[in-house]
């Protein structure tokens, strides 16, 4: 898909935040947009002690009021991130309330916060033209999940379906075939974040609940490697070529070594799983893509552009800020040690391709 | 396979490769005689009619049992249920000069109770079958404690009955039981391991339903996608070991990760530290993350995952310090199995002593010199 | 290798032809890791008893078809060119006993023999 009406500015120093996090201001605010019956229903929000934080939720200063959750005011975060950041575009990734149990109230939120978006950060206010939105669909409602993906595909600034990390099964699974369908019909990628909340997930570690938030914080973002190495031997992405994932949670610095496993481990399974004849490593390009995460390594080290180039990760990596998150990346923490090729590739070429983004070519 | 090399006149050799992942099988109805008696009675009424349990299943599996199709004794019984035969293949064959047991039969059972006693009888069973006078005659073979880490004051009594035994040097638990091993209830198993100096080592366990090890995602569909995800359990309990403050607690306290696959410890080392930066030592550790993994845990090299440009292999050992966190391991008689001659070529130059056998005589406290057989591979 | 005389240059007579059915194979010492000759379904090919992955002792393993998708059977999946293949007894690797190579990575294969019939007797160049 392209975007005509997007025209960033020409120059070297382009930047695309490839995932900005928005919120609706409350949870009165979430139950306006959902109007009765499901306004008067019980559900969390974002913020449950479930996920363990002790204090220091989101980066300092990232209220735009007290009474308002950081990330839900169009025109507080366009000034942060255009003016102040110095983001020509940035990709909205809307958070919700948790992995609902009655798929109707779910899919009802989902609805909700996706006209929230569009009304409110896309169509309307002093940054419209630079957000580019994602919307939230359920998985676990899959009839209304397609009509979602319709209903917004025609829209100019959704670039992107958003799905929960957190699934009763694993994304390679065939009864989500109707959605990767759709999407490829909308020509937009499919980006798997983390949820917030809580609600029917099974525990968020192999061994249950954790007593830190440190193993929390540091065991969540790897789950995508469940979901990437299941939908490879599931031959996803032989049956759609064309699907495109993004894991937005950071972590691609365990892709190298995972997907080394499931290459030498593949070999001698390719027989059982022949709806997927290729090596697991062949399926990565053109198919998945990643976020960075402010966590992610491996930092600064004389190796680093040797490390993203290994696995072809140059090409997969995006910058995202996931703001407001306290765990907000920034551009200056970025590994010095990338060529300039890789710092353009991470800072804009990826996303831009990806998302379809017209660039002028001077650029 | 055999290459034979008959020695010099020296009656004694330095070691040279030790294998720190071997599964010797009991013989059909051997370890009734060890097991409780109630257990053993029950354990047979179960077993009427009740055949194969397994659902994700490796390659030909109806056929090869997730075995080295080679390693099945001519008698009919398991891979790896005669120990003539293990030492012929292992030892003789392949070069490895001493071999760390590690019963896989220890895990087993449906009910905590019937782990805790199939680990007691596998341990006895170990003592009287392959570790005695007559099996173990050239003193290559050593022997796991096996303990129920879901009872761990009983795991620790265990362990106390059989530190000391000079053929008994590591602990085998499981892994993929939850809570995860930062949590205090498992500090009597720490305990009594520390007390005696000896290490803790896991191997791949299964549990059943939703412990599996269970991804937080939803169940794997094959044996491919699931078998590759037992690194996150391991890269999991690293994390709860560290943060929920293990090695504050038991300093000492050295972990052996068997067959968990080890080069995503390079990232997760990366992410520790990060997380720790980040939130400010919330945790109260004394170190950094990647420090408690230099100094108190290990990994097996088998399976040894390769990429397609073998430098890129060469450089993450090389990153992560390799040398001072790799054991040697080849997983016989499964099919998995890694030859080490074969793994010895992947190790760098600088790396491959400490990797093939001097971290493991150290960990485990195993004699450098052993008598010289005549007719044995040289591994590297 | 009874009747040596039939065989010239690096030709070696390895077995009659009634010795080894369609479906069997026999392992005859040739170089250092011995060969098999393997009868499917009468055509008749003959490899290296080597392994290049980890060194196997490949004619331990089993032979099979390989598996192909087809969404018209059950489970999606059906075996074709059935024998055709013998897989690793380590680590379940598979090859084509007629060319030695695999349709994942090519560059990874076995060594062959050209084998010929002479009579009753099968005869290995190698
Ligand atoms: S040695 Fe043959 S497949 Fe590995």
């Amino acid at each position: 898909m392209t975007i005509e009406s997007i025209q960033t500015e020409a120059g070297a120093g382009l930047r695309i935040d490839a995932s900005a996090h928005v919120f609706f201001a409350s949870d009165a605010e979430l139950r306006e947009y959902l109007g009765e019956p499901w306004a008067s229903r019980g559900f969390p929000t974002p913020d449950v002690t479930h996920s363990l934080q002790l204090g220091n939720r989101y980066v300092h200063g990232s209220q735009p009021r007290p009474d308002a959750h950081a990330g839900s005011d169009p025109e507080f975060v366009g000034k942060v991130l255009f003016d102040e950041k110095g983001f020509d575009l940035a990709i909205l990734h809307p958070m919700t309330v948790g992995v609902l149990p009655d798929w109707h109230l779910e899919s009802a939120i989902h609805e909700a916060t996706n006209r929230m978006l569009v009304e409110r950060w896309l169509d309307s206010g002093t940054y419209a033209d630079r957000f580019l939105g994602t919307i939230r669909v359920n998985p676990n409602d899959i009839d209304s999940a397609v009509r979602e993906i319709h209903r917004w595909s025609g829209h100019p600034k959704i670039v992107q379906i958003g799905l929960p990390m957190q699934t009763q099964s694993p994304y390679g699974r065939p009864h989500y075939k109707p959605l990767w369908r759709a999407a490829i019909e909308a020509g937009l990628p499919i980006a798997i974040h983390n949820e917030m909340g809580q609600g029917i997930t099974h525990p968020p570690t192999p061994n249950g609940i954790t007593r830190t938030y440190q193993q929390l914080v540091g065991f969540q973002p790897l789950n995508f490697v469940y979901h990437l190495m299941n939908m490879i031997a599931e031959g996803v992405f032989e049956e759609f070529p064309e699907l495109k994932i993004v894991f937005a949670d950071g972590a691609i610095d365990m892709l190298t070594p995972m997907i080394w496993r499931m290459d030498t481990f593949g070999r001698p399974h390719l027989e059982q799983t022949p709806w997927s004849p290729k090596m697991p490593s062949d399926y990565l390009p053109g198919h998945v893509w990643f976020v960075n995460g402010a966590l992610d390594g491996p930092g600064e080290v004389d190796f680093a552009s040797e490390w993203l180039r290994m696995t072809g990760k140059e090409d997969m990596l995006m910058f995202g800020s996931s703001y407001p998150d306290w765990q907000t990346a920034t551009i200056e923490s970025l590994p010095s040690g990338w060529t300039a090729e890789q710092q353009e590739k991470v800072l804009w070429r990826n996303a831009a391709e990806l998302y379809g983004i017209r660039v002028p070519a001077n650029v | 396979m055999t290459q034979t090399e008959i020695p010099g006149t020296s009656t004694t050799t330095s070691v040279r490769v030790v294998d720190c992942d071997v599964h010797p099988t009991p013989r059909r109805g051997a370890l009734m005689e060890f097991l409780d008696p109630k257990i053993a009675r029950e354990a047979k009424l179960k077993g009427q009619g009740a055949e194969n349990g397994l659902y994700y299943d490796p390659p030909d599996y109806h056929h090869s049992k997730a075995m080295r199709v080679d390693a099945f004794p001519d008698d009919g019984e398991f891979a790896c249920s005669d120990p003539t035969l293990a030492f012929q293949q292992l030892v003789l064959d392949s070069g490895s000069d001493l071999i760390m047991l590690g019963p896989t039969s220890g895990g087993m059972g449906d009910t905590d109770e019937e782990v805790t006693a199939m680990a007691a009888a596998t341990n006895l069973w170990q003592d009287a079958a392959w570790l005695n006078r007559e099996d173990n005659w050239h003193g290559r073979f050593y022997g796991s404690i096996c303990a129920n880490i879901t009872e761990p004051e009983r795991a620790a009594l265990e362990i106390e009955h059989w530190a000391g035994h000079e053929k008994f040097k590591q602990v085998l638990i499981h892994a993929e039981p939850r809570p995860s091993w930062g949590h205090p209830k498992y500090d009597p198993i720490w305990a009594a391991a520390v007390k005696h100096n000896i290490p803790v080592a896991c191997h791949l366990g299964r549990g059943k339903h939703n412990l599996l090890p269970m991804s937080p995602v939803g169940f794997m569909t094959y044996n491919h996608d699931f078998m590759v995800t037992y690194s996150m359990l391991a890269a999991n309990q690293v994390m709860s070991l560290i943060f929920d403050g293990v090695f504050e607690r038991f300093p000492t306290l050295q972990i052996v990760f068997i067959e968990h696959a080890f080069s995503w410890i390079l990232p997760l080392m990366w992410r520790m530290d990060s997380i720790h930066a980040a939130r400010g030592n919330e945790t109260g550790l004394s170190k950094e993350p990647s420090q408690y993994v230099r100094d108190n845990i290990w990994f097996t090299t088998q399976p040894l995952d390769y990429p397609e440009d073998k430098l890129e292999l060469t450089r993450a050992f090389e990153w992560m310090q390799a040398d001072k966190m790799m054991l040697f391991s080849s997983d016989y008689p499964h099919w998995t199995f890694d030859e080490p001659r074969w793994l010895a070529k992947h190790i760098p130059d600088q790396m491959r002593d400490a990797v093939m056998y001097q971290n493991a005589l150290d960990l485990f406290g195993l004699p450098s010199q052993v008598p010289a057989l005549p007719g044995q591979v040289k591994a590297f | 290798m009874t009747n040596s005389e039939l065989a010239h240059g690096r030709e070696h007579v390895v077995a009659t032809v009634d010795e080894i059915p369609p479906g069997e194979h026999k392992v005859v010492p040739i170089g250092r890791y011995g060969v098999g000759v393997y009868n499917v379904r009468g055509s008749f090919y003959a490899i290296a008893n080597y392994c290049p992955h980890e060194g196997g002792p490949l004619c331990v393993g089993r032979t099979r078809g390989t598996n192909v998708a087809d969404e018209s059977r059950p489970g999606g999946a059906r075996e074709t060119r059935e024998g055709e293949f013998i897989y690793c007894p380590w680590h379940q690797w598979g090859f084509e006993l007629a060319t030695g190579t695999t349709a994942v990575k090519p560059e990874w294969s076995i060594r062959t023999y050209p084998v010929r019939i002479d009579g009753h007797q099968v005869v290995i160049t190698a």
